[in-house]
């Protein structure tokens, strides 16, 4: 029979308390070797060369880091040209020639009181000037740096074969995200520019999408890679001169900046929908500005301007960054010299003159492929 | 307008504290893109100069006058000198009235060169807004190297002017007029050839002379409709130098709209005020005596009591007629009553017919070519 034995129940006591003791370190090794497993795999992961390259390439040099330095550059050097073309100087005390006057302004600004209004809807309007400046940086990712594609070790960051399908999808984002902002600012001003904002963008999208056709047309390919590399021979700006023109109207229109600065005129509306934003949500919302112009003037360069082929001694990010200063030295020059147009005026400038000059090119070259294919299939890059 | 489209109204205001708005606001009803209503108010630049001005001796009125409106001081003090020389019967020498005469001008070209700035940052040409300011800063010079003030220049005093020209001064008005003339053609063919400029100020904000004169509008909007209503003209002061020199009023006589003024009719009246101001300063400095009295010397003890009666005093300013009426009692220091009549209260107040059925970006179009300043109807 069984018999309880109290002096083997006392023998079996260390055993006893090895055992739970076993367990709680087999239960705490086995989380540690698990987590250590997952650093280990990342830190192999990351370090290994190819990986490590596109990690470098994301975060540091064609990616975040390099195209937030550039905004910061941009704003100063819009200000810096802005400035010279109105008889003063810009900024000219921190820094030599006011370089870093900038990181000032954006220190100044972060540490500045964020008030929101009692009227606005907290939440929205705290998240959206956040996602406003995600959705203008993401498409830098597409944007051909160089004439070696990503797969293949070059300095673009990614390619996808309906890239520029995809970059178009995140920029209908914005007049979204502007409309909205106006509408939970909770302010008739801001309303009123939110609306403006959207207005601008339905006008200028339709003229500024259609004006790429010619581009995806002659390349075949709807990857801005693809189509940056059928330029290898000839630019599009050759081949499609009027297409140049009205992709860089729409994009000034689109952007919101000088003659169509309608969304955020400052003596109608005070600052448009982004009159209730202060702080770091201002900061946000005027880098994203510059963003999108920056990410303009880079498919600009992308789409009609060769991309990263050009001087042939030099690499390809190098040829694609001279081109593209000189793309948004456009956009500032263009700002400045311009009258702010009527909300209807833009409309009715875009929808009657763009749209139709934009497809008068492309029939010209659709013409020109199929009853002259002899001229223009040899000076494209693509089989 | 039936009560119907009204539902869908919003009502906006426009000031104070917006940008454009500095000391006044508007009251706009808005249905979709349009205005439907404008209700202008008074009452954000209330300074009460008319209750100041009866503790204030002679000599010292024009002072507070000359805070009434900054950008034309000078026009802004001279009528209640005016007014003091004639109660007091005060002659005023050759010399000053010839100073005065030029100091109007130059201060109605300072005027214009602001509003120029001005209107062009209304319609969002930030550029056009900082190029005639440096013009500006020439004037501004010279107006400081007169009387020490840039702006409140308070230059006239009872029976004179109170400083002399100077050979530097002399430069400086040279300098200003040379550089305005020099670079007015360049910078009118640039805002004038504009095709977005024509976009946005043409046709907009139209009345006729009618409904102008209805409305107690003066000097430029009313001149720029084509008629020549000129204090300069019609009612010459003797204290001041008009009659010395040849020169025109300056109107517009559209083809297009004739005896009506649009808001491009506007901006080319001021640039052409502006030019004969010029012309004006060039023919009467060649005309300043070297030496001689620059103020009576009996004034000083005449403008210090007055005797009782009431005195008008005007003048052709740069937005239009500015009047002051002065009544004194005998042998008083303090004037009994100082009543300003400024000329931006009308053009203020017509928005109220003007702007209903404009655009709501043309509101501050018509708001910026009528050029109202709030100190003329606040007082």
């Amino acid at each position: 029979m069984l018999q309880f034995d109290f002096f083997t129940w006392l023998a079996g006591i260390p055993d006893w308390i090895y055992g739970i003791i076993q367990w709680l370190f087999s239960i705490v090794s086995g989380i540690f070797y698990w987590i250590w497993g997952i650093i280990e795999y990342l830190w192999a992961t990351v370090f290994l060369p190819a990986n490590f390259f596109f990690l470098f390439r994301a975060i540091l040099f064609p990616g975040l880091v390099f195209v937030i330095l550039a905004l910061i550059w941009a704003v100063w050097f819009t200000r810096k040209l802005w400035g010279r073309i109105q008889d003063r100087r810009g900024p000219v005390h921190l820094g030599k020639y006011g370089g870093l006057q900038l990181f000032a302004d954006a220190i100044k600004l972060i540490s500045k009181e964020t008030i929101i209004p009692d009227n606005a809807k907290r939440w929205m309007f705290r998240l959206l000037p956040g996602l406003l400046l995600v959705v203008v940086l993401l498409p830098f990712a597409f944007i051909p740096w160089d004439t070696v594609s990503a797969v293949n070790g070059g300095w673009a960051i990614a390619d996808l074969s309906v890239s520029l399908v995809l970059v178009f999808a995140f920029l209908t984002a914005v007049p979204v995200i502007s409309l909205l902002a106006g509408w939970v600012s909770g302010s008739k001003y801001t309303l009123i520019g939110g609306f403006r904002a959207a207005n601008n963008q339905f006008a200028a999208e339709i003229p500024m999408i259609i004006s790429t056709v010619g581009a995806v047309f002659l390349a075949r390919s709807l990857s801005l890679f693809d189509i940056a590399m059928a330029q290898t021979n000839v630019w599009f700006a050759i081949l499609l001169p009027i297409n140049l023109a009205t992709f860089l109207l729409a994009a000034i229109a689109s952007v919101g900046i000088f003659p169509f600065d309608a969304p955020v005129a400052d003596s109608e509306i005070i600052f448009g929908w982004r009159t209730e934003y202060t702080g770091i949500h201002f900061t946000l919302t005027y880098f994203a500005e510059f963003a999108e112009q920056m990410l303009y003037s880079a498919l600009i360069v992308a789409l009609f301007l060769g991309g990263p082929n050009g001087l042939p001694f030099l690499p390809g990010p190098v040829n694609f960054i001279i081109k593209f200063l000189i793309v948004f030295f456009f956009f500032v020059l263009v700002s400045s010299s311009f009258q702010r147009l009527r909300q209807d005026q833009i409309v009715h400038y875009c929808w009657k003159y763009l749209l139709p000059l934009a497809m008068l090119n492309i029939i010209i070259v659709m013409l020109a492929v199929v009853y002259l294919p002899g001229l223009i299939l040899p000076l494209l890059g693509v089989g | 307008m039936s009560p119907d489209i009204l539902e869908d109204a919003m009502e906006l205001w426009f000031g104070p504290q917006h940008v454009s708005a500095h000391g006044w606001a508007a009251k706009l009803t808005l249905v979709g893109d349009y205005v439907v209503e404008c209700d202008p108010n008074a009452g954000y630049f209330h300074r009460s100069a008319e209750k100041v001005l009866e503790f204030k001796n002679f000599r010292q009125g024009a002072l507070v006058l000359e805070r009434m409106c900054m950008l034309e001081a000078f026009l802004a003090e001279y009528p209640y000198v005016a007014a003091v020389e004639k109660l007091a019967e005060i002659e005023v020498p050759e010399r000053a009235k010839i100073m005065r005469t030029i100091m109007m001008e130059l201060s109605r070209l300072h005027s214009v060169q602001f509003w120029w700035g001005q209107f062009n940052a209304e319609l969002g040409f930030f550029t056009m807004a900082l190029w005639p300011w440096v013009d500006r800063e020439y004037t501004l010079d010279a107006f400081e190297e007169l009387t020490g003030s840039r702006h409140t220049v308070s230059y006239a005093s009872p029976g004179g002017v109170k400083y002399d020209f100077t050979d530097k001064v002399l430069t400086q008005i040279n300098r200003a007029v040379n550089r305005f003339e020099d670079r007015l053609p360049k910078f009118r063919d640039m805002q004038m050839g504009s095709p977005t400029f024509r976009a946005r100020t043409k046709d907009i904000g139209l009345y006729d002379v009618k409904q102008g004169l209805k409305w107690g509008l003066s000097g430029p909007p009313i001149k720029a409709c084509g008629v020549p209503m000129d204090l300069r003209k019609d009612d010459p002061d003797p204290n001041l130098a008009y009659d010395m020199v040849d020169w025109e009023v300056p109107i517009i006589e559209n083809s297009e709209h004739p005896g009506q003024s649009d808001a491009l009719d506007r901006m080319e009246q001021r640039f052409k005020e502006a030019e004969v101001a010029v012309e004006i300063i060039k023919q009467l400095l060649p005309q300043l005596p070297d030496s001689g009295p620059i103020i009576n010397p009996k004034a000083r003890g005449k403008a210090n009591r007055l005797p009782e009666g009431e005195a008008y005093g005007r003048v052709e300013g740069a937005r239009g007629i500015t009047t002051l009426w002065l009544k004194t009692q005998e042998k008083a220091q303090t004037a009994y009553r100082a009543k300003i009549r400024g000329p931006c209260i009308a053009s203020y107040y017509a928005l109220k017919d003007l702007v209903p059925g404009a655009k709501f970006a043309d509101f501050i179009v018509i708001f910026g070519s009528l050029d109202p300043y709030p100190g003329w109807w606040d007082r």
